[in-house]
């Protein structure tokens, strides 16, 4: 089960104000990813907050407040990107380079296993994203992804077994 | 248990593992094993994905959406009842600080030949948005490059798609020059606003966009198998020159240096 923010105060501001202090930094984390770009991600995470900000009402339960969110995220990355995705560029480290151990050995490794989580095709990617990212069970991300609990375990399954392979691990995915 | 099913239930879900998984790996060394070396992997994976920030600025900026929300729908109201709400709210709400004035300041523009490094990967990132946006337009540049007839368009023409991304022509010198045949505003990045100019080349259209994003870094090169372009640096966003591949693009650059304003 995903962690639950506190959306506090009385006003719709202050509740606003409250989502975004506990979900900003999972919201971006979660468009970074998927669509591979900083400068999307910043933008895709500001027309998120703007359309939550204007439909704040329509939350009625605050423990979806994450999966709502990354739900219109979801929805506004397919809407402004579907039509001029870019290819798939090698993003130079721009979250390596921030990562706090980041010795060389180990900062090439991390280069190589963050190419490979950009080149999974998206279905395995997003339910991976949603678990690593949003902290959402099996039934969370099938409810997200619109799908059945037994698919999103089965490509969570494969997403792992397909970046594994790329490291030389045993892995059975074809099964 | 299976090692397969095992493997399925593992992988699925290494960091809540029920407990009939855990007893099966403590009964079967190799099932052990499979549990580790997941493990471990999802060490390496779960601190990568989590190492992305969210850039400085990104929090005071959501945090000021109420506000700029309110005043986009106050100006949209009393602006005029032709604007969506969408629109409106993106002119307030990218270019809020454009709203006030009609300030003209001029345009140097920056030719930045860096020796210390090339683009950033967000300027990489913006190159391939705007190869994707000329294939999006290939017809209407096939048409021109083929020498289909358009109509040469007059300064006023060229300004009033320019006026999208906040910029205008300052004298009608590079329309003449080259001939503008076809001048349009265009989405190439979400809020952010630019025009589309279309000229004659000596081999081809050449394509001259401008768009009011942050500057990129310094000046660099995009291409693809057909067409080569510049990505210029100016005060308040980019200007972009693309041809075939052919084609000698500095003398546009030079040529729309001294004559492109931006409007604020």
């Amino acid at each position: 089960m995903s962690e639950i923010p506190v959306l506090k105060g009385n006003t719709k501001k202050q509740r606003y104000e409250s989502l975004v202090a506990a979900l900003y930094q999972d919201v971006f984390r979660y468009a970074f990813w998927i669509c591979k770009s900083k400068p999307m991600a910043e933008d895709l995470v500001q027309e998120t907050f703007l359309r939550a900000w204007r439909s704040l009402e329509s939350l009625q339960n605050d423990k979806a407040a994450k999966a709502w969110l990354f739900t219109i995220l979801r929805r506004e990355n397919a809407r402004q990107y579907e039509r001029y995705r870019p290819e798939l560029i090698d993003i130079d480290g721009q979250s390596i380079a921030e990562s706090v151990n980041n010795e060389p050995d180990n900062k090439m490794d991390r280069e190589l296993l963050h190419n490979a989580i950009n080149r999974l095709e998206s279905e395995y990617r997003e339910p991976l994203l949603l678990q690593v990212v949003g902290g959402f069970s099996g039934k969370e991300i099938a409810e997200i992804l619109e799908l059945n609990n037994n698919t999103v375990m089965t490509r969570l399954f494969r997403a792992r077994g397909k970046l594994k392979s790329e490291f030389g691990l045993s892995t059975e995915i074809d099964e | 248990m299976d090692e397969l099913e095992f493997r399925k239930r593992v992988y699925a879900n290494p960091r809540d593992l029920d407990d009939d998984i855990l007893e099966a790996a403590r009964a079967n060394p190799e099932l052990q094993k499979i549990a580790d070396e997941t493990l471990a992997f999802e060490d390496s994976l779960v601190p990568l994905i989590e190492s992305t920030e969210a850039p400085e600025g990104l929090l005071t900026q959501l945090l000021s959406i109420p506000e700029k929300d309110e005043l986009a729908s106050e100006t949209a109201a009393s602006t005029s009842s032709n604007v969506s709400p969408i629109r409106a709210r993106k002119q307030s709400f990218f270019q809020y600080y454009a709203v006030a004035a009609s300030l003209v300041l001029a345009v140097g523009i920056l030719f930045s030949f860096s020796v210390n490094g090339g683009p950033s990967s967000a300027d990489i990132v913006f190159g391939n948005e705007l190869l994707a946006h000329l294939h999006h337009d290939i017809e209407e540049i096939d048409d021109i490059t083929n020498g289909a007839t358009y109509e040469i368009l007059d300064l006023d023409e060229v300004n009033f798609s320019m006026a999208n991304a906040g910029t205008r022509l300052v004298s009608y010198g590079p329309a003449q020059e080259f001939e503008v045949r076809s001048a349009k505003p265009c989405e190439i990045l979400p809020a952010y606003k630019s025009a589309h100019l279309v000229l004659e080349g000596s081999h081809g259209a050449v394509s001259v966009i401008v768009i009011n994003n942050s500057p990129v870094d310094v000046e660099f090169n995009i291409r693809d198998d057909r067409f080569n372009g510049i990505v210029v640096p100016m005060e308040q966003g980019n200007m972009i020159l693309v041809g075939e591949k052919n084609e000698d693009l500095n003398q546009f650059a030079s040529m729309f240096s001294g004559n492109v304003e931006w409007v604020i």
